[in-house]
């Protein structure tokens, strides 16, 4: 049953233009970006392997910022259109719904991942860290995007209200990302340090710099960060469980 | 009375405020009910409750028997709140909706809905682009997508014009032709004089008559009545 939900979603993302705008937006970027790696004067100074890292901070950091506008109205979008009465009159489950949402925002994070790919290549070139720069990104983005859609939904259960919902990612997101662009002294202290081990962008953008930096591609030498991630998606679950179980008991309809 | 619904002192509070306290009421198979009350005397609750959407505090309410697994398959419901997917056109929504239903066949299913409520015209523009009226047409047909055995109508004719509301009613008396059981929320007591069999009058979220047009009179005491008089005289308090 969630396909239907899922491919109602992928329709309505593209009749929009919602999706695909933010493919063309997201396009441009990396194409300036990428553009001025290879042509800046000075930007052509860097290493190869501190511009990858670079190129794959923005492309994770771009994906889980349009994952997180995209998924903080696709829920509360059925409740604020009053869509959601009609959708649960039919034998459909709040799992299958959740399930199809989810599914809906991860194809976007996919379709952000596959525009991004000749970016990679064109500035990975000449190097042999091409293939690990795409897979470590296509890994480490997944993994923190699903964490993402998961707290979201979270919000979006719990404030019902597409703008709170939106206003609060945000904020967490931005927490979570500023840290991480922190010099490495910063993290240096107790409080800095500790810091880096939980937060989930951190992470992620640690591990691209172990592989493509420190050229530690296995896939066992990037446990410490691939581990924290895990287990942020798994808590996230977690709270998502909890929020659709409140959102269940409280009724699909809340009246104030 | 064989009850397709059987309702026991069902009870839903907002906080505070009572929408329904303790409201019992039966529904025979086949019959057409009209349901009646001022606004916020929790008709829309009760409908609510009795489809699933939202759970009663108390009491509780069998359809169609207590054995049926998942009740949703037999009921068909207009709601109150009608949103729609603007984007689609009445044959993908209607397809959606199907596809929820697991309906086979359902080009063709679709395609019989949409001339029932007069949209076949319409079939490939957008919604978005429609009237309230045609919106109205389009939530019907979602609500028999299902062939249901009983159907629930919220308001169903609200803010129709005068032929899109004949329309609508003539359709309603030949689908409770066909044997559906039919349970009508509505202000126009003209429209539920002339459907209704019984009526369930409803105050401040108590049962306070059920009947035929016949045996309200006699309730109230005034044999040339119309059904707005004794709405009137039952809901003054």
């Amino acid at each position: 049953m969630f396909r239907y939900i899922w491919i109602k979603e992928m329709k309505g993302e593209l009749f929009t233009w919602k999706s695909t705008l933010w493919l063309i937006i997201s396009s441009l970027l990396l194409s300036f970006t990428s553009y001025s790696f290879l042509t800046n004067k000075e930007l052509c100074l860097l290493d190869q392997t501190e511009m990858l890292w670079l190129l794959g901070e923005i492309i994770v950091g771009t994906g889980l910022l349009i994952v997180a506008i995209d998924a903080s109205s696709t829920v509360t979008g059925e409740l604020e259109n009053e869509t959601v009465e009609s959708l649960f009159l039919s034998p459909m489950t709040l799992c299958d719904f959740v399930l199809g949402k989810f599914l809906a925002c991860l194809t976007l994070w996919g379709f952000i991942f596959i525009v991004s790919v000749p970016y990679m290549l064109v500035t990975s070139a000449g190097s042999r860290l091409g293939s690990a720069f795409i897979s470590y990104v296509f890994l480490l983005g997944t993994l923190v995007v699903i964490g993402f859609i998961l707290l979201v939904f979270t919000l979006s259960f719990l404030y019902r209200s597409s703008k709170n919902t939106l206003t609060t990612s945000l904020i967490i997101l931005m927490a979570l990302a500023v840290p991480a662009v922190f010099s490495s002294t910063l993290k240096n202290n107790p409080f800095g340090w500790l810091l880096s081990k939980v937060n989930p962008v951190d992470n992620a953008f640690s591990a691209l710099d172990n592989v493509l930096v420190d050229g530690q591609t296995a896939l066992s030498q990037n446990w410490p960060f691939l581990l924290p991630l895990l287990i942020f998606c798994l808590l996230m679950l977690a709270f998502m469980a909890y929020s659709v179980r409140c959102f269940s008991s409280e009724g699909i309809i809340r009246n104030e | 009375m064989n009850p397709i619904i059987h309702a026991v002192n069902l009870t839903k509070s907002y906080g505070n405020k009572k929408a329904l306290d303790g409201l019992s009421f039966d529904i025979a198979a086949g019959e057409f009910l009209g349901f009646l009350g001022p606004n916020g005397a929790g008709k829309t609750t009760t409908i609510r409750i009795l489809t699933g959407i939202i759970k009663t505090d108390e009491g509780h309410f069998t359809i169609d028997g207590p054995d049926l697994p998942d009740k949703r398959q037999i009921l068909g419901v207009m709601p109150e709140s009608r949103g729609f997917y603007p984007w689609m056109t009445p044959m993908e929504y209607l397809g959606f909706f199907a596809d929820l239903y697991r309906i086979p066949g359902k080009e063709q299913a679709t395609d019989i809905l949409l001339s029932q409520v007069g949209l076949s015209a319409q079939r490939n523009s957008r919604i978005g682009t429609f009237s309230r009226g045609m919106k109205q047409r389009l939530s019907l047909a979602r609500a028999l997508c299902n062939k249901p055995k009983i159907l629930f109508l919220d308001e169903p004719t609200l803010g129709l014009d005068p032929q899109g509301q004949e329309d609508i009613q003539n359709l309603f008396t030949k689908l409770h032709q066909q044997g559906i059981t039919i349970f009508l929320s509505s202000h126009l007591l003209d429209e539920v004089a002339q459907l209704c069999s019984r009526v369930v009058i409803i105050h401040h979220g108590r049962l306070v008559a059920q009947g035929s047009l016949a045996e309200l009179q006699v309730q109230i005491g005034s044999q040339n009545s119309t059904l707005k008089d004794i709405f009137l005289t039952l809901t003054k308090a």
